[in-house]
């Protein structure tokens, strides 16, 4: 068979090791299958939807109800963008559970925790696209959260949201974030991630002369496997679609609706839980700030893993860094949950 | 993995079907764009077996968003009625300005007599002023009879009754407990007040309250079987019946005793036993004698309902020594016209005399014929009663007292008791 | 002066001036995005005749938001908007709720529990010549 295109951006053979679904989980390759998914149906969406405060989610209306399939389309874009953040999450605990990150890949690590920070701004941004009567209050103190940092916080506010009110003027620079400022950055992140990890050595393994399977796959092997995960994401992506539609409300007025408790998106409820306790700069700003600090600082700081125990699971020599991130994991998910249930 | 490959490429294909499939399943959405807004709106997508609520308001005209709100592209139920107007009656006080007002509709001039909802919300049926003055002043929470406080607060600049304005009435902040349970129990009817619970109850507040025909209802009952989309100025005995025959209160309780049966002989089943009624009082409607004024309000803040209310026995029937007023309608754009117009039951013509009350305003379901008799037809009924005037008759009853309470003297009929 | 030093000196000028023009482009893309092209957000509010707000009156001024009292000591205003991150609180029995973050306030404006530290701002009335209320945010 002559190689495709496809074929081709895949090595000639590579070890079997760096390829078994319970080493990688295939978690890299489904981010990027998700974020082709997120391109296609965004650019879908953006031929009926109005960045105009007035319209706004009025052509949300219309995409989900009228156009043909537009709803599907809404809720894979949707489905797409939540699941990218579980995968990448899932992505980056999979590289400090095997001990992957280090030296050469320290700084690939970096792009990566780089396109996973986008994705999340990303994610943010596109709910507020939403327009809707629930986004207020994030909105709002999302970005006034930016102003309480000191000497640029201000600066940052306009840049984010152009000034004013943010619930009468920042659609506009928020759409334009979303599909152009922060989508040309993780493109160019992701390429030159995924462009790493063949410069890096492939996915990362032992040394060849520490390796003890030698087993060699072909790149039409590779694909195979490639494209079955395809299929795999994609049904189940088209399920949840068809069974779960996305949040919609009804249409902002400009001004947030009475309501008991106002809820960020769940990827922030983290944050909103430790913004109850006190100043917002502290644990809306510096907190989160660490937390990513302490996670990229996790391949220069501590000991490089041995050779040996690169992409085994849970190995003895990277202990500290695993409990460093099952902390920063369960620290996020016990917040998270004390927002939901109380 | 070959085969793997196949079967889920073939699984694959058959999700999209599948997802093909579940989105051309469905209603089809019905569009409507009322001439008024130009705005498409999909609501008889679902309700399509509504009809106009009024030859007025048709919807073709108004659509449905204009009047109940709503989000009017959204196909799903909860969204679509998420931002509706006051539930089942968006007239309710609170939002009427935004689904009946506007200055071409019914928040216009005085002086086109289409102020309805500035009028509405400072009458005595929407502030209560009257009955909780006497209340307060009962159990000494005040010194005069004078009305201080309304249901909510309302103004009027240029109010002829001196009441410039009333400040809502706030039960928490009395010390007796006899107000403050009368807060609790009897501020739930008028107008202006939040309605109680219930689908029942959902059209007693706002212009629904008198404008939008209710099935006869007692605890709650009588909504689901004919969910009713109609307004009308042919307003029957049985719509104000549903207020101002619900039940009595109990002054030493101070609690209000919801009745539970249905009232059907009008004049044995009204809720005051001591009420006495003539004929006319019992075989009319209400809206026969009384006018607008009375009952929607003129404008001013009045302190309570003896101040709006005038039209007397005599207002139709004269005196001893003086016959009704009457006018002879020369002007095409007489108000009569329009009421009239509202309520087709007469054919009112140029030229025709009509009584009028002695503010001014028409009953304009009345004529007088050329004997010197009258003639009125029942708003509501349809139905065609002549009367004569007092004068000339053997009615001894002095001018100086006319109130109805001395024509019930003679005329009363006697009720079961 | 030698060729090496000479072809240092040139280097180091190309590299300087590229910095230099990288920066240049980068402040000045920044002053781009710092433009704020929306109208100055409202500091004053016409609430109209002050007659309209009878004594011991509670009036709720959503668009500000803000609640205007009339008592026997005259007009005053508290803003309702959380001095914590900016959300509007919610009136209820016993004073203010922030839904975003649970902040409370009594009716007062006071701080009862955090995360808020500050009081309800109170906002400045005046009243004109003809007797109109004007509600400044300063």
């Amino acid at each position: 068979m002559r190689p495709s295109f496809f074929h081709h951006l895949h090595p000639p053979t590579i070890p079997a090791v760096q390829s078994r679904w319970r080493h990688t989980l295939g978690a890299g390759g489904t981010a990027i299958l998700l974020m082709l998914i997120l391109g296609v149906t965004g650019i879908l969406e953006m031929f009926y939807y109005v960045p105009n405060p007035q319209e706004a989610a009025l052509s949300v209306q219309t995409i989900t109800y009228h156009v043909p399939f537009g709803g599907f389309v809404r809720n894979l874009h949707y489905w797409s963008a939540q699941l990218l953040l579980i995968v990448s999450a899932i992505h980056l605990l999979r590289v400090v559970f095997t001990a992957s990150y280090g030296r050469p890949r320290r700084f690939n690590y970096l792009l990566g925790l780089g396109v996973f920070v986008l994705a999340i701004l990303l994610d943010f941004t596109g709910y507020i696209l939403r327009w809707d009567e629930g986004i207020c209050y994030p909105l709002v103190t999302g970005t006034n959260l930016l102003k309480t940092i000191p000497l640029i916080g201000d600066f940052l506010f306009r840049i984010a949201v152009g000034g004013g009110e943010a619930c009468n003027t920042a659609l506009l620079r928020f759409y334009t974030w979303h599909i152009f400022g922060l989508t040309i950055f993780v493109l160019i992140l992701g390429v030159w991630h995924a462009f790493r990890v063949r410069r890096d050595g492939g996915i990362a393994v032992p040394p060849p002369q520490l390796r003890t399977d030698n087993e060699r796959i072909s790149r039409n092997e590779l694909v195979r496997r490639e494209v079955l995960q395809i299929f795999v994401v994609s049904i189940v992506l088209i399920l949840m679609s068809i069974f779960l539609p996305a949040p919609i409300a009804a249409a902002m007025t400009g001004k947030p609706i009475v309501t008991e408790e106002a809820r960020a998106p769940w990827f922030f409820l983290w944050v909103q839980q430790m913004l109850k306790w006190g100043d917002p700069f502290l644990f809306g700003v510096l907190i989160p700030f660490a937390v990513l600090t302490l996670t990229a600082l996790i391949p220069y700081i501590l000991p490089e893993p041995a050779d040996a125990d690169i992409g085994s699971w849970f190995p003895k020599s990277n202990r500290l860094a695993q409990i460093i991130i099952i902390a920063i994991a369960l620290i996020v998910i016990v917040l998270t949950l004390m927002m939901v249930l109380t | 993995m070959k085969k793997i490959l196949t079967i889920a490429s073939g699984l694959l294909l058959l999700t999209l079907a599948f997802a093909w499939w579940m989105s051309s399943r469905g209603p089809k959405p019905v569009e409507l764009i009322p001439t008024l807004t130009g705005q498409p709106e999909y609501c008889i997508t679902c309700h399509a077996d509504v009809p106009d609520i009024s030859p007025s308001h048709p919807t073709v005209t108004f659509g449905c968003v204009t009047c109940h709100g709503g989000e009017r592209l959204a196909l799903n139920a909860d969204l679509a009625h998420s931002t509706m107007r006051g539930g089942a009656n968006p007239s309710d006080l609170s939002v009427v300005e935004a689904s009946c007002g506007g200055s071409n509709c019914h928040s216009g001039s005085e002086a086109d007599d289409r102020n309805h909802i500035q009028r509405v919300m400072t009458s005595v049926q929407s502030t209560y002023a009257g009955a909780i003055a006497n209340i307060r002043y009962t159990f000494g929470a005040q010194t005069d009879l004078n009305a201080h406080f309304g249901i909510s607060a309302v103004t009027d600049d240029q109010t002829q009754t001196g009441i410039t304005s009333l400040a809502p009435f706030d039960p928490a902040s009395e010390t007796n407990p006899s107000i403050q349970k009368f807060g609790e129990e009897c501020l739930t009817c008028h107008l202006r007040a939040e309605p109680r619970e219930g689908d029942a109850y959902a059209r007693q507040t706002g212009c629904a309250a008198c404008h939008s025909p209710a099935p006869p209802l007692s605890s709650g009952e009588g909504w689901g079987e004919g969910k009713i989309h109609t307004l009308t100025t042919a307003i029957s005995y049985a719509q104000c019946n549903t207020c101002h025959n619900r039940g009595n209160y109990d002054l030493r309780s101070m609690t209000f005793v919801e009745r539970d049966d249905h009232p059907t002989q009008r004049i044995d089943d009204y809720y005051q036993p001591i009420a006495q009624f003539t004929q006319c009082e019992y075989t009319l409607d209400c809206v026969d004698c009384h006018t607008r004024d009375e009952a929607m309000g003129d404008g001013d803040i009045h302190a309570n309902q003896k101040s709006i209310e005038y039209v007397q026995c005599k207002t139709c029937h004269g005196t001893p020594t003086e016959l009704p007023l009457t006018k002879t309608l020369t002007d095409p754009n007489d108000i009569a016209f329009r009421l009239a117009f509202l309520n087709p039951v007469v054919d009112l013509q140029l030229g025709d005399t009509i009584i009028v009350t002695e503010k001014g305003e028409p009953l304009w379901n009345t004529k007088v014929l050329r004997d010197g008799t009258y003639e009125m037809i029942g708003k509501a009924t349809n139905q065609y009663f002549t009367f004569k005037p007092v004068m000339g008759s053997h009615c001894t009853q002095s001018g100086e007292d006319q109130s109805s309470s001395y024509c019930h003297e003679c005329h009363a009929v006697e009720r079961q008791p | 002066m030698t060729d090496l030093s000479r072809r240092d000196l040139l280097k180091l000028a190309r590299d300087g001036f590229l910095y230099l023009s990288s920066a240049l482009a980068i402040g000045g893309l920044l002053r781009f995005l710092d433009y704020d092209p929306n109208p100055k957000p409202k500091t004053e509010f016409d609430l109209g005749a002050a007659s309209d707000f009878p004594l011991n009156s509670r009036t709720l001024l959503s668009d500000v938001p803000a609640v205007l009292l009339h008592t026997e000591s005259g007009f005053s205003a508290l803003s309702l908007t959380c001095t914590h991150l900016g959300c509007t609180v919610e009136e209820k029995t016993d004073g203010f709720t922030c839904p975003c973050h649970g902040s409370r306030f009594d009716k007062d404006g006071s701080v009862m529990h955090g995360p808020a530290v500050q009081h309800l701002a109170s906002l400045r009335i005046e009243i004109t010549n003809d007797d109109r209320l004007i509600l400044h945010i300063d």
